[in-house]
């Protein structure tokens, strides 16, 4: 006895109903796949752009207060010793040691206060990769000999400001440690465009040298520390903090603000959809074995006088609710499938989110674990679904419904 | 040995208070093990309710009802379940195949139902579709089959389990003449062949003119059960 073929004959009775709620299903779960694909890809460019600004780990100075969350001042002392003990890790693939300074940049006719980052000229924009920008200009040379003036980049809305030319010699202002007043001149190599207002408005790049020359210090505001696998994250972090002392180490998951702001809130904004979305499959799915038990009446009576038990004749239903689901998860799953490669081949746009100046290409991220888990949820729905309907079967009077 | 079927002062009611309408008052009788008994009477004398109650389908409001001497009114849904599965045959008038089962499917299922081996039931149905005349029909759907057909798998479904007790709601009401008498003598058969008691609810004078005994209903009251 094939009860799954006889399940598939019933459906196949009723395919115009079946034909309904597989549509249904299969469109509620190809938008679970694309709202989700899209989350999962925006969540991945974000840890992408945490990870590549901050590094997988953090090494800061314990010792002095912090603002806003980050050092804002050189204070970390000794950073050397714990480059060179990393160097010797496998596991570590770039170190990126950075200082952190503000002030004012004049070209004589017009000054704007910067929001400065002293880097490694060699090392720093390897890092970077796709998210550099470069409109105008060269980056800066990590090879200059002492005769040349130390050069910098500017954000390309700073630049516009200031009306600075590429080649333009500039002054920074600062303030020492200590107090003091402190100038340097440089010259302007090149612009950098990211996209967010605010580092295009102030950010400002040096040399870490000419930064340290300008503070009159030897000390950085942390070392970043890139890894070959983000997944040594954390055991990297603790090692770091076991070997040393005096040091803070914070993982990239720690700085990444914008990341677990938008996480939060599309997590809750698919939540939504989602219910929404199994609310009306378990609506459909539920329907359908209602319509079905109320049109086979004198079929289940029929079983039941044969001596079927009432477990038997609610499994028949709930498998063909759970055909009737499988159906519409694998349509669903190929026209989702279809649609986000369409999508992904479009090169479409978003409109910018609030603080950036720019859009970014939509693209939906196919995952198969991701495809599976929901496909899975929307199974167990039909079945809660069926089960619940099915309740009714049992509830038949035989002897009415035959007669 | 105890009769197969026994009534004893058998009551049911439809509805309640003003409303309540009597189906069945004051029914006796028994039926022998290899009966062949008919239930005649005008629609509405409550043929169906007491065929209801002697399937086990429905319970009397008062009364006992013993089933190869077991009293049945006691017991649960899930016993009378069980109960019609390993000692009823139903033959109905709209012949009740499962749309969705093939020929063979319907008639195998009460031997499933039963917990049998698939060589066996395999070697069953096979005799019992050549029996019946079907064998060339086994793969069809009762879709595909003419309405004498599908009596004769309903028989023949009714029958395979080879039960005590077989109940047949107009057997003969949607079969022309020719097909009303043949389901009637492979009936008469089987009967014979498995000592089954049969009783047979219908208005065909040539199938209750062919029973050993006639039980005859008015109003929900017997007439008479010579």
């Amino acid at each position: 006895m094939s009860w799954l073929m006889i399940a598939l004959r019933n459906i196949l009775r009723d395919s115009k109903r079946v034909v309904s709620t597989v549509l249904i299903i299969a469109v509620g779960l190809s938008a679970l796949l694309l709202g989700g694909g899209f989350m999962l890809a925006t969540y991945d460019a974000l840890q992408e752009i945490a990870m590549r600004s901050e590094g997988h780990v953090i090494v800061l100075d314990n010792s002095q207060p912090k603002v806003g969350g980050t050092h804002q001042q050189l204070t970390l002392t000794d950073w050397q010793e714990i480059q060179d003990a990393l160097w010797a890790d496998e596991r570590v693939h770039n170190i990126l040691p950075r200082a952190r300074f503000e002030g004012l940049v004049s070209n004589g006719a017009a000054a704007a206060m910067f929001s400065g980052t002293g880097i490694d000229p060699k090392e720093e924009f390897r890092v970077w990769g796709p998210f550099l920008n470069t409109p105008k200009g060269e980056l800066i040379d990590p090879w200059l000999t002492a005769d040349e003036l130390p050069q910098i980049m500017l954000g390309d809305q700073l630049a516009r400001t200031l009306k600075a030319e590429i080649n333009d010699a500039l002054t920074l202002h600062s303030i020492r440690p200590d107090g003091q007043m402190t100038t340097l001149q440089v010259r302007l190599s090149g612009l950098i465009h990211t996209g967010t207002k605010e580092l295009d408005d102030h950010s400002l790049s040096a040399s870490i040298d000419s930064v340290q020359a300008l503070l009159g210090t030897d000390k950085i505001s942390q070392l970043s520390i890139y890894l070959e696998d983000p997944q040594d994250t954390q055991a990297v972090k603790q090692q770091l903090q076991n070997q040393f002392d005096g040091i803070e180490v914070q993982s990239w998951q720690q700085r990444a603000e914008l990341h677990d702001k938008v996480k939060a809130l599309y997590d809750r904004i698919f939540s939504v959809m989602g219910v929404i979305i199994l609310v009306v499959v378990f609506l459909a799915i539920s329907n359908t074995v209602a319509l079905a038990i109320y049109q086979r009446r004198d079929e289940i009576a029929t079983f039941g006088a044969l001596g079927t038990s009432t477990a038997r004749i609610c499994t028949n239903f709930i498998l063909e609710a759970l055909l009737v689901g499988l159906i519409a998860v694998l349509a669903g799953m190929a026209l989702g499938y279809a649609i986000a490669n369409a999508i992904n081949l479009a090169d479409l746009w978003m409109p910018a989110p609030p603080g950036r100046s720019e859009g970014h290409p939509l693209y939906i991220y196919i995952s198969l674990p991701h495809y599976l888990a929901t496909a899975a949820i929307l199974m167990v729905t039909s079945v809660i679904a069926a089960s619940v309907a099915t309740y009714r079967a049992t509830r038949i009077n035989i002897a009415e419904a035959l007669s | 040995m105890s009769p197969r079927v026994e009534l004893e002062n058998i009551h049911k009611h439809y509805g309640s208070g003003d409303n309540s309408v009597a189906a069945l008052q004051n029914i006796n009788f028994t039926i022998n093990a290899a009966e062949f008994v008919a239930i005649e009477g005008p629609s509405g004398s409550g043929k169906t309710t007491l065929l209801s109650i002697c399937g086990l389908m429905d319970n009397p409001d008062t009364g006992s009802y013993r089933l190869n001497g077991q009293e049945i009114t006691q017991l649960t849904d899930a016993r009378r379940c069980t109960q019609r599965r390993s000692e009823i045959g139903f033959i109905f008038q709209r012949h009740q195949l499962i749309p969705a089962m093939t020929v063979y499917e319907n008639i195998a299922y009460a031997l499933f139902l039963m917990g049998a081996k698939s060589r066996d039931i395999k070697q069953r149905v096979t005799q019992m579709l050549a029996r019946i005349g079907l064998a060339h029909r086994k793969k069809h759907l009762p879709g595909q089959l003419s309405g004498g057909e599908r009596q004769r798998v309903g028989i023949a479904r009714a029958l395979i389990k080879q039960p005590k007790l077989i109940i047949a709601d107009e057997p003969s009401a949607n079969l022309d003449h020719g097909h009303a008498e043949a389901s009637l003598t492979l009936m008469r058969e089987l009967n014979k062949e498995h000592g089954a008691s049969v009783i047979i609810a219908s208005h065909d004078r040539m199938i209750i003119d062919h029973c050993d005994r006639k039980i005859t209903l008015n109003d929900g009251r017997m007439e008479n059960t010579g």
